[in-house]
């Protein structure tokens, strides 16, 4: 019977560990490092500029999300296997709660930085506008979901719609926000974080930041798709007895 | 309820002593200020530095340290219930 739903685990528990393990030092050390460590001095950013560390990780993170989202989406178009479907799913769930984070930073960030004193909370920067856009867009893959009963079909169908999704993202988050005034570096042409953008003091930060975002998206991704990946087995289980049941039932 | 610092020679000129039945002075909720105390000494100097960044730091740490548990937690569920799961198959067959 269901080989298929014994012998997988999800994850490598060895790897996992030593993720969680590292993950947790270098988160440490990032937001001590982020409140001590030495900025640049600037007008209007003044101590805000600590933001970076915390703000566009976020991002970052819900890029890497889309792409492993996207990844599993197509491997599940090829193969057909439900883990496939259950990983593209978990990935695109944290994508969005780590997007959501980074509208609220954001918005925060320029309310009391930038349009200190006006009140205004969404100043249709046009980073934050697409950003919104391409939050609305994972949700309605979510939507999408909800609405298919059948697992293969919805497996399907929210499998094409996600590589859908994950084209308009670069685009939403890159290459149009560049094209108009923006709060966001990068609308002069030159690449965010070149050599100049960024302090080398705060690269050491930054940079770690980053991948230990990166790091902490893997866990809460693998934690998830760990539980799905029970709840999928119960069912399983579950079918098959009352298939059993039913097979008593007609013997008898 | 704000409690109202007053100096003691305020005190004096806005209500005479005399005016102040003991009976009622149990229940003051006025006090009078402290003579400036000493530079803070131990943790209160530490965590005063820097326009007080540390106080945000130890409140961030410590979001932090609590959502890292939380994660913690919850492998170790999911690994007790995988393992569950496992023998529950295998006694079936």
């Amino acid at each position: 019977m269901s080989a298929s739903v014994q012998t997988t685990r999800p994850v490598n528990r060895r790897l996992y560990r030593a993720m969680r393990g590292l993950v947790a030092l270098v988160l440490t050390g990032v937001i001590v490092a982020g409140f001590l460590g030495e900025i640049p001095q600037l007008d209007i950013l003044e101590q805000s500029a600590r933001n970076l560390y915390f703000h566009v990780p976020m991002w970052f993170t819900l890029m890497a999300a889309t792409l492993v989202s996207a990844y599993h989406s197509a491997q599940y178009l090829r193969s057909g296997a439900r883990i496939r479907d259950v990983r593209a799913r978990e990935a695109a769930r944290i994508a969005l709660i780590f997007g959501g984070l980074g509208i609220v930073t954001g918005m925060v960030w320029a309310r009391f930085t930038w349009y200190e004193g006006t009140g205004v909370w969404w100043n249709f920067d046009p980073k934050q506008s697409m950003a919104a856009v391409l939050l609305l867009i994972y949700g309605g893959y979510f939507v999408l979901r909800d609405a298919i009963d059948t697992p293969s079909t919805r497996g399907r169908i929210a499998a094409v719609y996600n590589l859908f999704a994950v084209v308009t993202m670069p685009f939403l988050l890159y290459i149009l926000p560049r094209q108009m005034p923006s709060l966001h570096p990068g609308g002069e042409g030159s690449p965010a974080f070149s050599q100049t953008d960024l302090a080398p003091a705060m690269r050491w930060v930054f940079y770690p930041s980053v991948l230990a975002f990166l790091g902490l998206f893997w866990l809460l991704y693998t934690q998830r798709v760990r539980l799905a990946w029970i709840r999928e087995a119960l069912r399983v289980e579950q079918r098959e007895e009352v298939a059993a049941g039913l097979q008593d039932a007609s013997d008898s | 309820m704000t409690i109202h610092p007053i100096r003691s020679d305020d005190a004096l000129t806005y209500r005479p002593a005399q005016e102040r039945p003991d009976t009622t002075s149990a229940y003051d909720s006025t006090w009078v200020e402290q003579p400036e105390d000493s530079s803070p000494t131990g943790l209160d100097r530490i965590m005063g530095q820097d326009g007080k960044i540390y106080v945000v730091l130890a409140v961030v740490l410590l979001i932090w340290i609590g959502l890292l548990t939380l994660l913690f937690r919850t492998d170790r569920k999911i690994d007790r219930l995988e393992r569950r799961l496992d023998r529950h198959i295998s006694d079936d067959e």
